[in-house]
């Protein structure tokens, strides 16, 4: 995984638009989901250091989440965004992927 | 010609949640066993592949997780001289969810597949997280199902058995592993577990000061009633 550059990592949220999307979504001690799909059809990013991705989806959804931290882009199908804290500890995991993931 | 006859090895069954399980809670009496020639056979439910420590610094993400810890968990077997190893592919965090029945079956089968001499399992209440407790409950179903002539013993973390009064059992009711012969097996297994491992330091500091940090004994909750003949101190009749 590396650092999070946010205008990369922008264009590639934006790969995304307008496509099925299967999503891995996770906070990591409370709440994970895994491959629900949705028709993504819009993607934003804020913040500095630490970072804010925000989907809206099905012309009627939002999924938002915070404290990303860094990236692995995976080829045109998938994109793995993750936060850690400063212990390589997972705090939260947003996955977008063209496929289902491994279940 | 002559044939070399050997007693039957015994045999241990293990079935836990994750990898790792088998080295932090009860690695030494494990590497003990195998040192002794017992053919033990370790069953990992999940691969581990929701875990929270990623490395430290991190080099894991979450869809690279479980090969990751697959390989550590070979290599900690293999510090701990365990032969077998087997996944039950489910996916961590998710083992209290799966059909109890069909979970129960799975083990059962292995059970007498296995023919094991001991089965070691979680405590359904006393496992602390609940894949570990789910395990338990189940393994523990299965091992009454098949009315199996071997013992059920219940894994414990760290000295919490030292006073099992605190918990509702007595002193009979535990076993008291010496493993202080092992500790250095342990702590390579520690260490194969590298990226749960990592963030800890005093696992990485040199042996002696690291080893200072294991108990000497590890200890175990009888699960099934034993023999009286059975002596202190060991799993085995």
């Amino acid at each position: 995984m590396n650092p999070i550059i946010k205008d990369q990592v922008e264009a590639e949220l934006q790969s995304f638009v307008g496509e099925e999307v299967y999503i891995h979504s996770e906070a990591t001690s409370f709440v994970f989901v895994r491959n629900f799909k949705v028709k993504v059809t819009d993607a934003f990013i804020a913040g500095e250091g630490s970072y804010r991705v925000a989907l809206q989806f099905d012309g009627h959804g939002w999924l938002r989440m915070e404290a990303l931290t860094h990236v692995e882009r995976e080829g045109n199908a998938r994109l793995l965004l993750a936060g850690y804290d400063d212990k390589g500890r997972m705090n939260v995991a947003l996955h977008l992927g063209k496929e289902p993931f491994p279940e | 010609m002559n044939e070399i006859h050997k007693a039957p090895s015994k045999k241990l069954l293990a079935v836990f949640a994750h990898p790792d399980d088998e080295t932090f809670i009860c690695g030494g009496t494990l590497a003990k066993y195998a040192s002794e020639g017992v053919e033990i056979t370790l069953v990992s439910a999940t691969r581990g592949e929701m875990g929270r420590r990623m490395g430290n610094p991190p080099y894991i993400n979450r869809e690279t997780m479980p090969a990751v810890r697959e390989k550590e968990l070979r290599r900690a077997c293999d510090s701990l001289g365990i032969r077998n190893l087997m996944f039950l592919d489910i996916r961590d965090k998710t083992v209290e969810f799966i059909n109890e029945d069909g979970l129960t079956d799975t083990i059962a089968a292995l059970i007498n597949e296995v023919n094991p001499d001991v089965v070691l399992t979680f405590h359904e209440k006393l496992g602390g997280h609940p894949d570990h407790c789910a395990i338990g409950k189940v393994t523990t179903a299965a091992f009454k199902h098949t009315a199996h002539r071997g013992s059920l013993y219940f894994i414990s973390y760290g000295n919490m058995m030292e006073q099992p009064e605190r918990y509702g059992y007595t002193r009979q009711d535990v076993v008291k592993i010496d493993v202080h012969d092992h500790l250095e097996a342990k702590l390579a297994a520690f260490r194969d577990h590298r990226c749960q491992t990592e963030i800890d330091e005093w696992v990485w500091e040199e042996d002696r000061k690291a080893l200072g940090r294991f108990g000497n004994y590890e200890y175990f909750l009888k699960g099934s009633p034993t023999p009286k003949s059975q002596k202190p101190g060991n799993l085995f009749q």
